[in-house]
């Protein structure tokens, strides 16, 4: 479904030239779920900026069902929604979380409804009377909901989630984790997710790719993961330093 | 030997709907050792550290029956004296460096300053002070970042100066609060060891604050679990699989595990009992 080629990015700080993606390709099928993993500056995030037009492509291509893809058009909205890692951060002080999710709609001129507004906050595990609220008067793992719950509402396919449960307590991460899951069920969603967390990928994930320095560094499958099947040393480290193997 | 002793430590805070109380009546106590406080945002984990160093502001009040540092009564205590103790005696590493060192100041004079200012040691002196202690903190090219300006930094690095620079005066007690909450994992691993080879060889109390119970777990000798401004159980960090109580085991479960089943996570049950005011 999502098919990247060779990918490059490229970016020009002050005359010097910054390679944050270098000819990195991946594949995520339909209904799948694909991890990134790597450390911070490792350009994970770069990628999925890259795939929303967030990010220069230097080279290489990105094809979604085989056709280039073109982002910031509505199609593509339609099509693919991203979810940033802090809900502090991605959400208007000053809208309402009525006025966060429906202005998707408008811009693509479907009608709000009232209905539509409250089905969505119910799909996300919020009750209807959060509609008038503030960001503020929310948790974080309240927000990071809202954020989903606007990412879904145009009803797209695909859904690209930069870390989002790393600014989030363990409690809430678990449900935030849980609602991700059960929507990617319920709706048939294909997942390209980056995390820094290797037992957050794992759990979420079908597929991994280990990125540093921009590069992909090795491809694992969740099996591979599991039994600690790496043939690369970064992925070793990686799963070593990982937390939860420091349990012991 | 204990080195602090907090007896019934209550954090409140006057606002327009009445008193609020981030701290309900805390007691723990401290030796030469490493002693984990674990709990989620809002829990009083960091209200209970910087309440050690007096550190919350108006119209935040701390009170306590006793608050026993080395002999001294802390909450008694008049300014002057506190601020003898703080920074020599009693250090505290912030979470996050980004927003803890000074961004218009060069590493070098923020690392010197104290040295300066405190101990009134010429600037060459402390200059070499200040290299030793990057050195200590492994920053493999101290010249280069005792002349780096804070944004020139990254994240590990800043977090490593703000660890050398609270161990410059060679304190008695660490408050370290989330110390590399803002850091990758292997980066992690680095500063966690850099922090655990000091408390060994000085012989320092260390109070690591944290939300991460998994690396708590590892690192300290001694865990406290807090909710809601309370301590709901305090055990040995090599017993935490074992914990009793149901928050701790609730924390515990919440977190996903590498190779471990594809099941819904189970959410934290705040229904229960201990969970009610």
């Amino acid at each position: 479904m999502i098919e990247i080629d060779t990918l490059s990015v490229t970016f020009n700080a002050a005359g010097r030239l910054v390679r944050a993606v270098e000819n990195v390709s991946l594949t995520v099928g339909a209904q799948e779920s694909f991890g990134l993993v790597g450390e911070s500056g490792s350009g994970k995030s770069t990628i999925l900026r890259a795939i929303c037009g967030l990010a220069p492509i230097s080279g290489g291509a990105i094809r979604i069902d085989g056709k280039p893809v073109a982002p910031q058009t509505r199609a593509f909205a339609r099509q693919v929604q991203m979810v940033f890692q802090d809900p502090y951060a991605s959400l208007h002080p000053r809208h309402t979380i009525d006025r966060v999710l429906s202005e998707p709609l408008t811009i693509h001129g479907l009608k709000t409804t009232e209905g539509r507004i409250e089905q969505a906050l119910t799909d996300v595990g919020l009750p209807t009377s959060f509609r008038f609220r503030f960001p503020h008067q929310l948790s974080g793992g309240q927000r990071q909901r809202v954020a989903i719950a606007r990412a879904l509402m145009l009803e797209p396919r695909i859904l690209l989630l930069d870390e989002p449960t790393s600014a989030l307590d363990a409690s809430v991460q678990a449900e935030t984790l849980n609602l991700l899951t059960r929507l990617r069920e319920t709706r048939g969603l294909t997942f390209l997710m980056v995390s820094h967390d290797l037992a957050v990928i794992d759990h979420m994930c079908d597929r991994i790719l280990v990125m540093q320095h921009g590069k992909a560094v090795e491809a694992l499958s969740r099996e591979a993961l599991a039994q600690g099947a790496m043939t690369t040393d970064y992925a070793r480290t990686l799963f070593t330093a990982s937390a939860d193997r420091l349990m012991g | 030997m204990t080195l602090l002793s907090v007896q019934n430590l209550r954090v409140t805070f006057d606002t327009e709907t009445g008193p609020v109380q981030a701290v309900r009546g805390v007691s723990f106590s401290l030796g030469r050792e490493r002693l984990g406080i674990v709990g989620e945002s809002g829990s009083g984990k960091t209200m209970t550290g910087r309440s050690v160093l007096r550190l919350i502001r108006p119209p935040g009040r701390i009170e306590a029956d006793s608050m026993v540092f080395d002999g001294q009564d802390l909450i008694g205590l008049p300014e002057p004296q506190m601020r003898a103790l703080r920074g020599r005696r009693i250090a505290m590493v912030m979470q996050d460096p980004k927003f803890s060192l000074n961004p218009v100041m060069k590493v070098g004079f923020q690392l010197t300053e104290g040295l300066r200012q405190r101990d009134g040691l010429s600037a060459k002196d402390a200059r070499v002070k200040a290299l030793a202690a990057l050195q200590a903190v492994q920053i493999r090219d101290p010249e280069r970042v005792f002349h780096a300006w804070p944004h020139e930094l990254s994240g590990g690095m800043g977090q490593r100066v703000m660890i050398a620079m609270m161990l410059i005066p060679e304190p008695d007690l660490l408050i370290a609060d989330e110390p590399t909450s803002a850091l990758d994992v292997t980066v992690q691993a680095e500063v966690l060891s850099i922090l655990d080879n000091l408390v060994k060889t000085r012989g320092m109390g260390l109070i690591f604050i944290s939300h991460d119970l998994r690396l708590v777990s590892r690192f300290c000798d001694r865990v406290l679990v807090m909710y809601k401004g309370r301590i709901v159980e305090e055990l040995p960090a090599r017993d935490l699989m074992q914990a009793q109580h149901p928050y701790t085991q609730g924390l515990l479960n919440c977190l996903p595990r590498i190779g471990g089943p594809r099941t819904p996570l189970p959410a934290l049950d705040r229904s229960q009992a201990w969970a009610q005011e």
